[in-house]
């Protein structure tokens, strides 16, 4: 046998499996059928959040998140922000009928429950706050509210909490391999045997060889588990968010939809996100698009407390699937986000592990236990787990970008995007520019992108196409949509990785046509005149 | 009866000051017309490659030798023959026929920028290493006509400058050598001055002052002679001044012709390009006005532009597409300034109500192919006036002109400035004629 275990995804929970297994010394193959994260967890809203939304039906989901949100954040210290979060009440509390006053009580006892989870993740208590006190700190919210609660959250890049996860397995002796699919499981009289698999970019076909399949391909799993017989009962949910140009509030603010479904607006990095929506899916995953539907009832739930979203550039609608177990009878939003591992021997597939369900903020937690069945599948001891520990790439003494300015010739801002991006490993990216001053050419503005920062990620962050550097270091995911940023991209990664003219060419227009899928449903406005730009600009029409 | 102060009365008043614009308010004050352009700020036309495209061919196959490449004017017509929509198809064949006329017209206007036009389209390099044909190019691009190079052509870059990749784009002009093209060859020069993070335009002026020029010229010497070159290709940042003569000096430094590539955005050829047209509109006697002719009433009335009361007989809109500003989308498509009805077409289905449907309606998953969201526009009649969605003239003395008016796509068919100089041109000499 070549390896213990072929890991199939690339996800959060693949890439988060890969590492732990890795760690405890087992010989790992991930295979990816396209790029880390590209599924539902980079499509994910961003979060490790304690998920207070499943507080009332799942509060095992809750505990889990918030305790190893915590461990996240001792992990990967760089990758996370803080969000608060405002909960405002749209009723008053003076001479409130019963029913009102119940519903504040609610909202309190609610949200004071969860402050005993806040301690597990580094989350300060909640505050209650006077609707003056509301208006000073939020004053886009539309008039009228009467005070609200606050609770705290964390965000994080999710592309890069993936890629992190892998390029850690990798060093600890894991093999990757993105951009390569799963043709079939091989199996030999009911036992699994490893997979045959295809690079998607040059045809090459192999086969590896492994007593364990682990297969946590997402939305994608049910029909990996269905050619070798295993039912993979899910029921995919769609999620679709918007991210808006700027910061439309300095908080995260919790809303109702016109179903009265949650749902939130929050400032994300330079950005703001509003999401989500949450409907069953059945089409096929890889033709996953925002509507306009979904689009009109994200705007038209956060218009009723921000009002001034409905004036703000939207810069792209991008969407994933939720991979919830199945159930019948509920609807999507009352779907449990518990985790479920399947065991494929019931089916006569012994060796065959798949996962379905689960949360980003529970990766680490649940690709323990993973590994856990994994060893014993594998018929070994259970050997302890240290993924809480030990930290991810970079996670290590992180600089202060303030001080890393001032070492070495890069702009406040820009070290800052590099420091959150690469923690301690910033000091690699910069180093590059000491050594090559063209390298500190600043390729984006807006993300604070240099030139070396997209060398570096080519050279040690697994990219093998122009459009995995959208989600190593946010190049062309702007508003600009790559006006500034995309031919220069394409030739320092086709450089870095000896592309020839024709495939640079061809990662540039497959670069571009990422982005206008994300787009094309919110032109409107300034970002229809720049799309007609980027497009004048990238010139379609050639001499014949 | 005595001026109203602040009266600016004239016989048209072109509201847009592109490409489009320039060219109506030119071709209407050759004519006799006097002539008022409003212009609230820099639109597309600054934003161009510098050089003009009129029309791909069509018919044109991908291996053919490219001396068979048609004429411009042709390719035109065969571009109108496939596109009932487009706007060389709406001017009419006698509309479409001065074509010639109105791009010798622009050259001429243009004369110290622009080279003159030839019988067969120029074919330029994109810094990205594509070959793109041009009805009229800058002076300063001139030399790089990949039909016109004499022995091997050598694509050079500066060191610390990443944007222009010279063996990226001499490995994309490779692919037109066994088609006629010529031999290439690609390499890099220090800058004589250091600074690696230099925006093209700090290029650009960095290389006006007296001896900056002549100094890249004598380097370029070098690798030159070892490829044999007979011409040199450059980034296109060849001075922001066309009176400082940068590609001249260059080449007279080089012992050879040199020019400069068209431009992606930012770009200095088309910073040259709007203030070329702005310095001629001073020359030709039309007054400027700076502001917002928004919410405008109708040709004959006093409209208020920045503080200017203007009233011309004759209107021409030439307000681009949405970079200008003359098509916005705020939920629906709309024609800003004079609340126009903004039409799309999609399939065989076309009018104003499809300026109502969302943008994914308008719009298809296949980023290359034509997008009706962004060829939406106004419709007009052979004498350029815009429709309703009758198909009726919505006034008289009302005319458009450029990319205000749908139907077409630059991006996708490669039709820009050449609709705006047709269009720009008919409209002028149309509304001049009314005015006399």
């Amino acid at each position: 046998m070549d390896y213990d275990v072929v890991i199939v995804g690339g996800g959060v929970n693949g890439t988060g499996t890969a590492r732990d297994c890795a760690m405890r010394g087992l010989r790992v193959l991930l295979l990816e059928k396209a790029d880390f994260g590209v599924g539902a967890s980079g499509n994910s809203s961003g979060m490790i959040h304690g998920g207070i939304r499943y507080m009332l039906s799942d509060r095992r989901v809750t505990a889990l998140a918030c305790r190893d949100s915590g461990a996240i954040q001792r992990i990967a210290p760089h990758l996370l922000f803080r969000i608060p979060f405002i909960m405002p009440f749209t009723s008053r509390r003076d001479g409130a009928t019963l029913r009102e006053r119940a519903a504040f009580y609610a909202t309190e006892v609610y949200v004071g429950t969860y402050d005993r989870y806040q301690p597990l993740k580094s989350g300060k208590p909640s505050t209650r706050l006077r609707a003056d006190e509301l208006y000073r700190l939020e004053p886009g919210l539309r008039p009228g509210l009467h005070g609200a609660v606050t609770l705290d959250e964390w965000g994080i890049d999710p592309y890069r909490l993936c890629a992190l996860n892998a390029v850690a397995a990798r060093g600890y002796g894991a093999t990757l391999r993105t951009w390569t699919e799963v043709r079939q499981v091989l199996a030999d009289g009911g036992r699994v045997r490893g997979v045959r698999w295809r690079d998607v970019l040059t045809g090459e076909e192999g086969e590896a060889l492994a007593p364990v399949v682990f297969n946590a391909a997402g939305a994608w799993s049910p029909a990996l588990a269905r050619a070798s017989g295993v039912d993979v009962p899910m029921r995919p949910g769609k999620g679709v968010h918007l991210t808006l140009d700027r910061r439309y509030s300095s908080y995260g603010v919790i809303l109702t939809a016109v179903d009265g479904r949650q749902m939130f607006l929050m400032p994300h990095g330079s950005e703001s996100i509003i999401g989500t929506t949450d409907d069953d899916y059945y089409g096929d995953p890889d033709d996953l698009e925002a509507t306009n539907d979904e689009i009109e009832y994200l705007l038209e739930g956060a218009a009723s407390l921000v009002p001034g979203v409905r004036r703000a550039r939207i810069t792209r609608a991008w969407c994933g699937l939720r991979t919830t177990v199945r159930a019948w009878g509920r609807y999507e939003d009352a779907l449990s986000r518990e985790h479920q591992l399947l065991d494929g021997a019931p089916d006569g597939a012994a060796g065959l592990l798949s996962i379905v369900g689960g949360k980003l903020a529970s990766y680490r937690a649940q690709a323990q236990e993973a590994t856990d069945r994994i060893e014993r599948l594998l018929g070994r001891p259970v050997t302890p787990c240290r993924t809480h520990e030990v930290p991810l790439p970079g996670g290590d003494a992180v600089p202060d970008p303030a001080a890393l300015a001032r070492e070495l010739p890069v702009a406040p801002p820009v070290a800052a995007g590099i420091v959150h991006r690469h923690g301690s490993r910033a000091r690699d990216v910069l180093a590059l520019v000491r050594d090559d001053p063209r390298l500190g050419l600043v390729v984006c503005r807006d993300a604070g992108l240099l030139a070396a920062e997209v060398v570096y990620c080519c050279r040690h962050e697994e990219v093998r196409r122009l459009q995995d550097l959208r989600r190593r270091c946010r190049l062309a995911v702007g508003g600009c949509g790559g006006l500034d940023c995309a031919r220069l991209g394409a030739q320092l990664a086709g450089r870095t990785l000896s592309w020839s003219a024709d495939r640079i060419r061809a990662e540039l227009a497959d670069l571009l046509d990422a982005g206008w899928r994300e787009r094309r449903p919110v032109l409107d406005g300034v970002q229809l005149a720049q799309e007609e730009l980027l497009r004048a600009a990238h010139g379609l029409v050639e001499v014949a | 009866m005595t001026p109203t102060p602040g009266l600016l009365e004239v016989d048209v008043l072109v509201i847009g000051a592109g490409m489009a614009g320039a060219m109506a308010a030119l071709a209407a004050r050759d004519a006799g017309a006097t002539v008022a352009v409003a212009s609230r700020a820099p639109g597309a036309t600054a934003l161009s490659s510098g050089a003009v495209g009129v029309a791909p061919d069509p018919t044109a196959s991908p291996d053919e030798p490219l001396a068979w490449l048609r004429a411009p004017v042709e390719a035109a017509r065969r571009l109108a023959a496939r596109r009932p929509d487009h706007p060389y198809a709406a001017v009419g064949v006698a509309g479409l026929w001065r074509l010639g006329e109105a791009l010798r017209f622009a050259a001429r206007q243009l004369e110290p920028l622009l080279a003159p036009p030839l019988e067969r389209p120029r074919l330029l390099a994109t810094p990205a290493g594509n070959a793109v044909r041009a009805a009229l190019c800058q002076r300063s691009m001139d030399a790089g006509d990949l039909l016109a190079v004499r022995g091997p052509l050598l694509v050079c870059g500066f060191a610390g400058h990443l944007a222009f990749d010279a063996a990226l784009v001499a490995a994309g002009l490779a692919r037109y050598t066994p088609r006629g093209g010529p031999e290439v060859g690609d390499a890099e020069v220090a800058l004589p001055f250091d600074d690696p993070a230099a925006r093209p335009h700090e290029l650009a002026r960095a290389l006006e002052p007296p001896g900056a020029a002549e100094r890249l010229g004598e380097a370029l010497r070098i690798p030159a002679g070892a490829l044999g070159a007979g011409a040199i290709l450059l980034p296109p940042v060849l001075g922001l001044d066309p009176a400082a003569r940068v590609p001249e000096r260059i080449a007279a430094a080089a012992g050879m012709p040199v020019a400069e590539t068209l431009s992606d955005v930012p770009s200095v050829p088309g910073l040259r390009l709007h203030a070329a047209l702005e310095a001629r509109l001073r020359v030709a006697g039309v007054a400027r006005v700076t502001g917002e002719a928004a919410g405008a009433p109708a040709p004959g009335r006093a409209v208020e532009i920045g503080g200017t009361v203007v009233r011309a007989e004759t209107w021409i809109l030439a307000s681009g597409r949405f970079v200008g500003g003359g098509i916005a989308r705020r939920g629906a498509l709309v024609e800003p300034a004079l609340g126009l009805p903004v039409q799309a077409a999609e399939g065989r289905e076309a009018g104003v109500h499809l300026a109502r449907r969302p943008a994914a309606s308008l719009t298809v998953r296949d980023r290359r192919a034509p997008q009706p969201l962004l060829s939406a526009g106004l419709r007009v009649d052979a004498a350029l006036r815009p429709v309703d969605d009758r198909g009726r003239p919505v006034h008289p003395r009302l005319l458009a002109a450029g990319a205000v008016i749908g139907g077409h796509e630059q991006a996708t068919d490669g039709s820009g400035l050449g609709v705006a100089i047709l269009t720009g041109f008919l409209a002028g000499r149309a509304a001049a004629r009314r005015g006399a």
